[in-house]
């Protein structure tokens, strides 16, 4: 007899707890990996296009700088349903520096209020007004009465000319009503 | 019969099993305290039960939840009693869950040997709350999209992983069918499920606490008959008070408000966006607190402050080992407690103080209320109950309205369902275009009220005429009122009204067809309206609106396009926007859906049934 019976018994309650925690662990975590890696799937899922929007061509925009109301159409996916045409919204675009070209894109809603910004052209510019409360802006947007009800400038947004003549915005939607320009979600 | 139970409880154990339960000494004797789990056991099985056939009908999708909760509470035998008691048995759980909690903790009872007990008890409340937030996104009604969506985002705070936590709630990167599918599972299988769990552990834990404690203590005794009638009282207390409140929200309001009210479809437009939704009442003072922390600020009050107190509240067994830590471990539950019902008034009632807050809410039951009226009478598409709301007049129309012309048009409706602008600048355009508004157009008196042109730029033209040269005309030669005359220009009034074609006016017009033929010849010959207007082949544009078909739908769809169009205002429009002047739809502030949509509810040209 070489073995003792006591080392025996250890091995034997050992290669059960082996057996236990491979077992139990393989039966419980095997499915709950698969589970999981499906659960991750939404951080594949990108929003619109990093929230870019090609709005124009650069050949549309008035070469004097006036602004062009430009309606923001989006297609919009949710999971298996895609909804081609959905407005979200709208933005002013116009162009703006004498050497290089850039565009100004700013957003129609009024910050004071929410409503929509009219342009109205003039002898000179024209100007943005917004009928609701008369405020107005000039055509980069900044207040131009000292009194005015807009708690804060129109709300400018990123706008990038892509290949040569692609006009493309990141089109977003602020809170109204606070001198802070704070993005909505 | 006793052989029958004695086969199965020699195959199932299950005899000897209830009899070491009844008959096991209790610690302490029979107590209300032990009432409570038992309480929270009873409404987490009605929760339970009447979950389940909730979901029998629940169906989860964007155009299918809001959809099938209708057709459950509106069709089905019974339904809204179901989602009423499920409801309520919720809240009971809460409050059940809630007290035990307390209960434990003022009664030193978190401590050894209790602290799994007390653990389990902390868990369940965090469940039971994590229930009703899941629960609340589930109808998929403005409210609770509203409200989760601002809950949803506040996981962007989140330093580093913020956007992907975001995306791991919702299911994507934005609200849709994914995030009704995850809400659903997590509601059903992990929170409803994890209260299951704790239900068990909880009598685990328990009894294993009192086996200990049963040592230590001199009173003990058995579960019956003491401890069971006192759990039966508490029992019929909880069933009455769930089926009670369940049946009297049943019984307010006819059959349209049966229930838990079904608020409108879920709107995900963001120029439609719901601004007075909140959270359940026991979030309350939690968003309330919120209010103190702006901006970047916000992660202090969502995830600091609040993770900082459930983490005390966990160690609170082993802080308060020390009598002193004990004490104070009441006060701070107290103060906290106090904190948070005097945070929850606050907002209660600077809601209650806020006329924009509860204009909100009586527009959402506007909308809410015709949604189910039409659902009843027309079936909802397959697009879902957002489209019907979409294709309305009475809805859309009026959203249209409060969002493009309420902010210079009032409509005072004298039905109460009034709208009025900030600072009214533009007619008041309830009724427009009927006999009484034409009527009151054309009263020297009126025409300069805030009703009319009080408010607008417009100056001379038809105001002169009203004020200077109608009364003239409404003389004999003698310089007396004529009653000829003002029998004339009332059948003017009905001529320029019935080119409105209203429906509300569709039986009086073709009563008074002759008067208004005479109208028509009145309205050029007598009172030279066609001088400055021009109606019906006679007189030309551009001085002042086009008479012809005044205010009928194309009228109003033409003029809303363009008013300073030459058929309309020209040169002298006020303020009045353009919102559809371009060819190119894109240009246009209104597309021509909304537009028909507005002009049939200026009209009051919607379904009724």
């Amino acid at each position: 007899m070489t073995d003792s019976p006591a080392p025996l018994q250890e091995r034997r309650g050992f290669l059960a707890k082996l057996l236990a925690i491979v077992g139990g662990g393989a039966a419980l975590l095997a499915p709950t990996a698969l589970g999981a890696v499906s659960f991750f799937n939404p951080l594949r899922q990108k929003g619109r296009a990093g929230g870019f929007f090609k709005l124009a061509t650069l050949d549309v925009l008035p070469d004097d700088g006036t602004p062009l109301k430009i309606a923001v159409v989006a297609e919009r996916v949710d999971a298996w349903n895609r909804y081609p045409n959905e407005s979200i919204g709208a933005v002013y675009l116009r162009r703006a520096g004498k050497k290089d070209v850039k565009v100004e894109a700013l957003q129609v809603v009024c910050p004071h209020a929410g409503c929509s910004i009219m342009f109205e052209p003039g002898e000179k510019s024209g100007k943005f007004f917004c009928p609701c409360h008369n405020a107005s802006f000039d055509l980069a947007g900044v207040r131009t009465d000292r009194t005015s009800p807009s708690p804060r400038d129109m709300d400018a947004l990123e706008a990038e000319i892509r290949n040569g003549d692609e006009v493309w915005v990141k089109f977003q939607t602020f809170a109204t009503g606070t001198s802070r320009k704070t993005a909505q979600s | 019969m006793n052989a029958i139970l004695t086969w199965i409880n020699d195959r199932t154990g299950i005899r000897d099993a209830w009899r070491a339960f009844t008959d096991a000494p209790l610690a302490g004797g029979a107590c209300w305290l032990r009432t409570l789990p038992a309480a929270i056991f009873l409404t987490f099985c009605v929760q339970a039960i009447t979950g389940f056939f909730l979901w029998m009908y629940y169906s989860p999708s964007t155009q299918t939840a809001w959809e099938s909760v209708y057709y459950l509470q509106y069709q089905v035998l019974g339904g809204w009693l179901l989602r009423a008691a499920h409801h309520f048995a919720g809240q009971a759980t809460l409050v059940l869950a809630g007290l035990y909690l307390l209960a434990l903790i003022f009664s030193g009872r978190y401590r050894a040997p209790r602290e799994t007990v007390y653990w389990i008890a902390l868990l369940m409340v965090l469940c039971s709350l994590a229930l009703l937030l899941t629960g609340d996104l589930l109808a998929w009604s403005q409210n609770g999209y509203a409200g989760t969506k601002v809950r949803a985002s506040f996981s962007m705070l989140l330093p580093g992983i913020g956007e992907e936590a975001y995306k791991l709630l919702i299911g994507g990167p934005a609200f849709g069918h994914l995030t009704l599918t995850r809400f659903l599972a997590l509601h059903i299988g992990l929170f409803g499920g994890g209260f299951a769990l704790m239900l068990v552990l909880h009598f685990v834990f328990a009894r294993r606490a009192n086996r200990t404690l049963v040592l230590e203590v001199k009173k003990t005794a058995p579960f019956w008959p003491d401890q069971a009638a006192r759990n039966a009282v508490v029992f019929f207390i909880v069933l009455a008070a769930i089926s009670g409140l369940s049946l009297w929200h049943g019984c307010r309001e006819a059959d349209l408000h049966r229930g838990v009210a079904l608020g409108s479809p879920a709107d995900p437009a963001p120029t439609n966006s719901f601004d007075a939704a909140r959270p359940e009442w026991a979030f309350r003072g939690l968003y309330q607190f919120s209010h103190y922390f702006p901006g970047d600020k916000a992660i202090y009050a969502i995830f600091v402050v609040p993770g900082a107190i459930l983490l005390l509240f966990f160690l609170l067994p082993f802080l308060g080992r020390w009598r002193p830590v004990d004490y104070l471990n009441r006060a701070g539950t107290s103060a906290l407690l106090i904190a948070l019902v005097g945070l929850s008034y606050l907002s209660y009632s600077q809601d209650a103080d806020d006329p924009k807050h509860r204009n909100v809410l009586a527009e959402e039951q506007l909308r809410a209320d015709r949604a189910i009226a039409l659902a009843r009478a027309k079936g909802i598409p397959a697009t879902g109950a957002l489209t019907l709301l979409q294709n309305d007049a009475l809805a859309e129309g009026r959203l249209l309205f409060r969002q493009n012309c309420a902010s210079c048009h009032n409509a005072t409706d004298k039905d109460g369902l009034d709208i009025a602008a900030e600072k009214p600048s533009a007619p008041d355009l309830h009724g427009f275009a009927s006999r009484e508004w034409i009527k009151g157009l054309l009263d020297p008196k009126q025409i300069m009220t805030p009703k009319y042109f009080g408010g607008t730029k417009i100056r001379g033209g038809m105001i002169d005429f009203v004020r200077k040269t109608l009364p003239d005309l409404l003389q004999d030669e003698n310089g007396k009122q004529s009653l000829e005359a003002e029998k004339n220009l009332a059948k003017v009034v009905m001529a320029v009204s019935a080119e409105a074609q209203l429906p509300s006016q569709c039986d009086l017009d073709n009563r008074d067809k002759k008067l208004i033929e005479e109208g028509r010849v009145l309205l050029v010959d007598d009172f030279g309206c066609t001088d400055c207007h021009k109606f019906r082949g006679q007189g030309k544009l551009g001085m002042a609106p086009d008479l012809t078909g005044y205010g009928s739908k194309a009228w109003i769809a033409a003029f809303t396009s363009d008013p300073k169009s030459k058929r309309f205002y020209g040169q002298k429009n006020d303020r009045m926007p353009s919102y559809a002047e371009s060819v190119d739809p894109s240009r246009n502030l209104l597309s021509p859906h909304s537009l028909e949509m507005l002009a049939d509810w200026l009209r009051g040209d919607w379904f009724k049934e």
